[in-house]
């Protein structure tokens, strides 16, 4: 973000749909409910793309390792940092009869032990001891290290693919992200608060509630309505959308004149002293100053920014703001349940006025949470009565629109490389 | 926590609070969030009615000493504190406990939080 563009009018622009070279139709809405769409979401996305899992600051030394979960591909995921600094995934299953390996979610260990029969593996994934091995028939040790996951890493965020050999690299799979957000300094990248839960809704209306600000003021009027819309722009139309493969940069409005509330008195008494701000940011102002400077944060350099939605297809969102980041994670579980993940990143507090502020804007977050929890269960269920075949989408709603679109041909598409193009 | 009778709980000049350390003194966002979610309007705004007006005295006093290591009645004044963000939203924003119009409980874990106290 550079010089400040004081200048607004959203009115008087082409369309950002049409812009990117969007169609304008209704778009369908049987891949919100399908079951055999889903099966095929499952197959062609979840298990082709490249998937971000975390951030290098989840391993923070040699040794450190993590478990996460692919819940649409009943994956669960070990990934460590062995003696050569090398990120590796591995599948958490013992190569003797299958079972899972570790039950931990993270933490150092330099060998992990199975607990059903103790076979034991280096955190490189070498199978380095067997009890009682002589009992065996000829089993050959070096065969028999965890099956390794293809890993990749781009900006301290961690990437897993499932096909046995990726049809593409992670750096073609990014394509135009990769450079668009390069360079990115996360402050807090080490600090996340993290919220989950488990949602009524298929994924991607999940997804879509959080990448347009058309329902903010209505869904939203009390938490953070006033942050995204104003008599300027009173249904929070969007500065700049932009496609980037099958990715994409959302950039949203904010209300400059956004002023402390004097009846809000307890937020008051976070900011005495300090500057009033956004509720969606939170806090340290140097750290974030030189985040928000990078190109890519509030794009159109705009005094009305509020904050951006970057998608990393399929099911991730990194949010900026003007206090910092933080991510989105929509894991599908069914064709009408999906698991949330919220990682929200936060520099730690240096005063208890700022770790006030802090637990501030956890308990808004926590707020807002749970008002798209309703609404997404409320869509679903309407999505689901079959009544409707399409969704009218505006210009607003040029997120839903492309990621819908990616995920269509992502199904369609025999090969990656045809996805891709 | 164990409220022994011949130690203060609380710095002087915050005995007034003594009495909301059993209920809203907690070590974590988590247990903070469930205690306002789970509280009347009544415990709730008695509370807030309390801390609000000493909140900024006290956070004048809790900035003396270190963030990560404070002594024990710095540390519960701290954490009464941070109770009092929960209940505003309630008190402020909302006029009741909960968000209106949503489900209790609701299945929005809070999984890990930020230091000091989170």
């Amino acid at each position: 973000m550079n010089a400040k563009n004081p200048s607004i009018d959203l009115n008087n622009r082409g369309t950002l749909t049409e812009d990117a070279g969007l169609s304008t139709a209704p778009v369908p809405l049987e891949p919100y409910r399908s079951a055999s769409f889903y099966a095929q979401e499952v197959d062609r996305v979840f298990k082709r793309a490249w998937l971000l899992m975390a951030r290098v600051e989840e391993l923070p030394e040699i040794g450190s390792y993590i478990v996460k979960d692919i819940p649409p591909c009943k994956v669960s995921v070990l990934i460590t940092r062995s003696k050569n600094d090398k990120i590796q995934a591995f599948y958490n299953t013992c190569s003797h009869r299958g079972s899972k390996l570790t039950t931990e979610n993270q933490g150092k260990k330099g060998r992990f032990v199975c607990p059903y029969h103790q076979w034991t593996y280096s955190n490189e994934g070498d199978l380095i001891g067997i009890p009682d091995q002589a009992n065996f028939f000829d089993v050959d040790k070096k065969k028999c290290g965890l099956t390794p996951i293809a890993t990749d890493t781009w900006e301290g965020w961690i990437f897993v693919n499932l096909q046995p050999q990726p049809e593409v690299t992670l750096e073609r799979f990014l394509g135009p992200m990769k450079d668009y957000m390069a360079n990115f300094k996360y402050p807090g990248a080490d600090n996340p608060v993290v919220f989950k839960a488990k949602l009524d809704a298929n994924w991607k209306v999940v997804s879509d509630a959080f990448i347009e600000t058309y329902h903010i003021p209505c869904i939203h009027p009390q938490t953070i309505g006033t942050t995204f819309s104003s008599k300027l722009n009173p249904h929070a139309r969007l500065l700049d959308a932009r496609t980037l493969g099958p990715h994409q940069a959302v950039s949203m409005f904010g209300n400059a004149d956004y002023t402390l509330d004097p009846k809000n008195k307890a937020e008051m008494l976070g900011h005495s002293g300090g500057e009033a701000g956004s509720v969606i940011a939170a806090a340290n102002k140097e750290k974030a100053a030189e985040f928000i400077a990078h190109p890519a944060v509030n794009p159109t350099s705009s005094s009305y920014w509020s904050m951006d939605v970057n998608l990393i297809f399929p099911h991730i969102h990194i949010d900026c703001g003007p206090g910092g980041f933080w991510t989105h994670y929509f894991w599908p579980l069914s064709p009408n349940t999906s698991l949330y993940q919220g990682r929200f990143y936060m520099e730690p507090a240096t005063t208890i006025r700022g770790r006030f502020l802090q637990e501030m804007y956890i308990s808004r977050v926590a707020d807002v949470i749970l008002e798209d929890l309703v609404n997404v269960a409320r869509t679903q269920e309407g999505i689901d009565t079959g009544g409707k075949q399409f969704m009218q989408l505006q210009d607003s709603e040029f997120g839903i629109r492309h990621s819908t679109t990616q995920i269509i041909k992502w199904v369609e598409s025999d090969t990656v490389e045809d996805a891709l193009s | 926590m164990t409220i022994n009778a011949t130690t203060k709980l609380l710095p002087e000049g915050y005995e007034a609070l003594e009495s909301f350390v059993p209920k809203w003194v907690k070590d974590t966002s988590a247990e903070r969030m469930t205690e306002r979610a789970t509280s009347t309007m009544a415990e709730i705004q008695t509370f807030y009615n309390a801390i609000l007006p000493l909140a900024d005295d006290a956070m004048a006093l809790i900035d003396n000493y270190p963030i990560d290591d404070m002594p024990d009645d710095i540390a519960c004044l701290c954490k009464l504190v941070l109770a009092l963000p929960q209940v505003a939203m309630a008190v402020e924003l909302h006029g009741q406990p909960r968000l209106p119009n949503t489900p209790y409980p609701h299945g929005i874990e809070l999984l890990r939080g930020t230091p000091p106290f989170g």
